[in-house]
């Protein structure tokens, strides 16, 4: 197969997943449905690590969509960079889908599609080389999630919500704005054709930074991470999920991409087609610079404590994904090669150990009727699988072997301790930053055994809401919860597979790097990146 | 002074600055028109961005490239306007299931922490039941808006409810 073809091939990420929703929406059969959710990133999956493999050969595949110039058409690039990312969100997908099925929720009317949709989305933001098709993308990602939440919440949780909608309306409108100001600045909106432009030219980069800002409310960095640890948690626990594996780290994804492509922050060696980053103008790439590790450092800590304040289980999570959130970025902010795959090979391991800890807190809620840990105790001595996989997430999340954890820490500190990237880091970077890693390190892991003893630890559960027969909870006082009650395997298996997945991490993390490695030094050179884009668009 | 580009300015700054003051009210309905006012500067912003004096339309045979507009904003804003419209249109429904923000305490975290309860059920029917509606619980619609006092009957109410 010709790079073209498979070039060619790549809007069929966003097509076939949408048109299976449709496939769905039409004729409407349960076990089709069940089917499709799971089927469908499990191909996405597939196609993605097969993607991975190719650009081993060919480092950067684009097509132009409807044959326009390069420059002119709307591109779909993809690059080692993309596949990792569509093959990680294709898992977590699948995962979350699985535990949508096990949990009934899949029944619910329309359910499935828009879990497609959301998922065309996904991949149609991950694979566009376009700012205001990234935008476009992110909208078609968030109507679906808007009528997600609508259709599996509670009352109580639709007009919590409302929250969730309201702030990414607004950050979409911030979004299209600063696209706006992009287009008006620079005179292009394609990502190749702003390769290093705002390295050069102050104004680009005030626009892009605003594009930046919104991809960062999107992420939960921390200024405005506020609406994600009250909004997520007030979804159910499959959709939380879901979400958190997709939205969050699409827009860490694009603010990866957006910020090495028009910053260049590798310096000259790394600035687009050969053309030198002049110094000139440098002084406000610095400053943007600092202000984002300002902004990572207090995402990583204030994330892992707030973490300590929650009172549920999926609460708990959210805050955690903040810190994680954090600790990916670090990647932008020491701006090495060696930072950036260390923050990617972290948003894999977050990624999954999420998935995993989120669908087992959902079939803890589900068995037991509630998240909250003051209710919750002693499931150790009940269900021993639910406990392992939570321990092993646990563990995963503070940074401790037997998982993904482990080298997803340690490769962050060695590459914030290491000597400075090609930028020349400020030397006070390495202490700082290595202090907040282990100072969030040590809040997570007081919450995290909080958390643990609160629910797992402790004397055996004695009162439970059970779950009637027609899916919702009895609203009467607690019961005596029964003997025979216990976590179902079929809710617990994703959650079973994603630490699974996270143990196989720890264990061959080095078949993974080099793949990581690829996608990071792709984010430096982005020669080959322009070159795909603009020098042939493919017929 | 008076110019295409001065007016555009302030009237993107004055549309965000009403959409900022509209989306501080507890109302889901204001909250909406401050969306579509932020949406509307966010579409002028776009605007602007291309050449924001008169140009003819950038038809190819009718103008030159020297007299036409800048096509390319205008796809943008009428792609945004299309989202836009189908937001606005998604929040509405949301507006109108549900509770009644004007005349209730919307519902916040600290009631959601209490448990699952009193309200936790699900907004859809499930499975079987598929076609019909969901039943609107007391309280949660009201055709006009009560004066004060029924509202802080109505929140007593709900705390009884909640005990």
């Amino acid at each position: 197969m010709t790079d073209q073809f498979i070039g060619s091939l790549l809007p069929l990420f966003v097509a076939v997943p949408l048109l299976f929703a449709g496939v769905s929406v039409i004729l409407r059969r349960r076990m089709l449905d069940r089917v499709l959710i799971v089927a469908i990133p499990v191909l996405v999956l597939a196609s993605a690590i097969a993607l991975m493999i190719h650009h081993g050969e060919t480092p950067v595949l684009a097509s132009a969509i409807g044959s326009y110039e390069g420059g002119i058409a709307i591109p779909f690039v993809s690059d080692t960079l993309t596949a990792v990312m569509l093959a990680t969100t294709g898992l977590a997908t699948a995962a979350s889908c699985w535990f949508l099925t096990a949990s009934g929720e899949d029944r619910v009317r329309f359910v499935p599609a828009l879990a497609l949709m959301l998922m065309s989305g996904v991949n149609g933001a991950l694979l566009t080389g376009d700012l205001f098709n990234l935008f476009v993308f992110v909208e078609v990602m968030l109507l679906p999630s808007y009528a997600l939440i609508a259709v599996t919440g509670t009352w109580r949780r639709l007009g919590i919500s409302r929250m969730f909608v309201i702030v990414n309306l607004v950050t979409s409108a911030i979004l299209v704005m600063g696209v706006g100001l992009v287009y008006g600045s620079a005179g292009t909106v394609n990502l190749a054709a702003l390769a290093g432009r705002a390295g050069e030219d102050p104004q680009v980069a005030l626009a892009v930074t605003v594009v930046l800002l919104a991809l960062a409310i999107k992420a939960g960095v921390v200024p405005v991470h506020g609406w994600m640890p009250r909004a997520y948690p007030g979804t159910s626990a499959g959709i939380m999920a879901l979400f958190s594996a997709l939205h969050t780290k699409v827009a860490l994804y694009a603010i990866f991409r957006i910020y090495f492509t028009a910053f260049a922050p590798g310096g000259p060696a790394g600035a687009a087609g050969g053309t030198l980053t002049t110094p000139a103008h440098h002084g406000t790439a610095t400053t943007v610079a600092v202000v984002i590790a300002v902004v990572v450092l207090a995402t990583m800590v204030l994330g892992a404590l707030g973490s300590l304040g929650e009172s549920r289980f999926r609460g708990v999570m959210a805050f955690q994904m903040i810190a994680g959130v954090g600790h990916i970025l670090i990647g932008v902010a020491i701006a090495s090669p060696a930072a950036v795959a260390a923050g990617l090979f972290y948003l894999i391991h977050h990624v999954v150990t999420m998935a995993s800890l989120l669908t087992t807190a959902g079939a803890v809620e589900q068995t037991y009727g509630t998240g909250i840990l003051g209710k919750l105790s002693g499931l150790l001595h009940r269900d021993r699988l639910a406990a392992v996989v939570v321990a092993l997430g646990l563990l995963s999340l503070a940074g401790l072997p037997p998982t993904s954890g482990l080298w997803a820490k340690l490769g962050l500190a060695l590459s914030v301790v290491e000597p400075a990237g090609a930028g020349g880091n400020p030397a006070w970077y390495a202490p700082v930053f290595l202090t907040a890693i282990v100072l969030a390190s040590v809040a997570t892991l007081v919450a995290l055994q909080r958390l643990w003893g609160r629910s797992f630890a402790g004397e055996p559960l004695r009162l439970y809401r059970p779950v009637l027969a027609d899916g919702s909870r009895d609203r009467g006082p607690e019961e005596a919860v029964p003997d025979s009650v216990r976590i179902p395997g079929r809710l617990l298996a994703p959650g079973v597979m994603m630490i699974g997945v996270s143990v196989l991490l720890f264990i061959f993390a080095g078949t993974l790097m080099p793949f990581i490695e690829t996608a990071a030094a792709g984010l430096f050179e982005t020669g080959p990146y322009v070159e795909a884009v603009l020098g042939g668009g493919i017929g | 002074m008076l110019d295409s580009t001065f007016v555009l300015a302030i009237t993107v700054g004055v549309l965000t600055t009403a959409g900022v003051w509209l989306l501080q009210q507890r109302d889901m309905v204001r909250a909406i028109f401050g969306l579509t006012l932020i949406s509307h500067s966010a579409n002028l912003l776009l605007l602007a961005s291309g050449v924001p004096g008169w140009r003819h339309e950038p038809l190819m045979d009718g103008t030159t490239v020297a007299e036409a507009a800048d096509p390319l904003p205008q796809a943008f804003v009428l792609t945004a306007i299309v989202i836009s419209m189908a937001t606005t249109i998604l929040m509405l429904a949301l507006a109108v299931i549900g509770r009644n923000d004007d005349q209730e305490r919307a519902p916040t975290v600290s009631d959601h922490d209490e448990p699952d309860e009193p309200d936790d059920r699900p907004s859809h029917p499930p499975a079987g039941q598929n076609d019909s509606q969901p039943d609107i619980q007391p309280g949660g619609r009201t055709a006009s808006r009560p004066e004060i006092e029924p509202e802080i009957q109505r929140e007593d109410q709900q705390g009884v409810d909640r005990a």
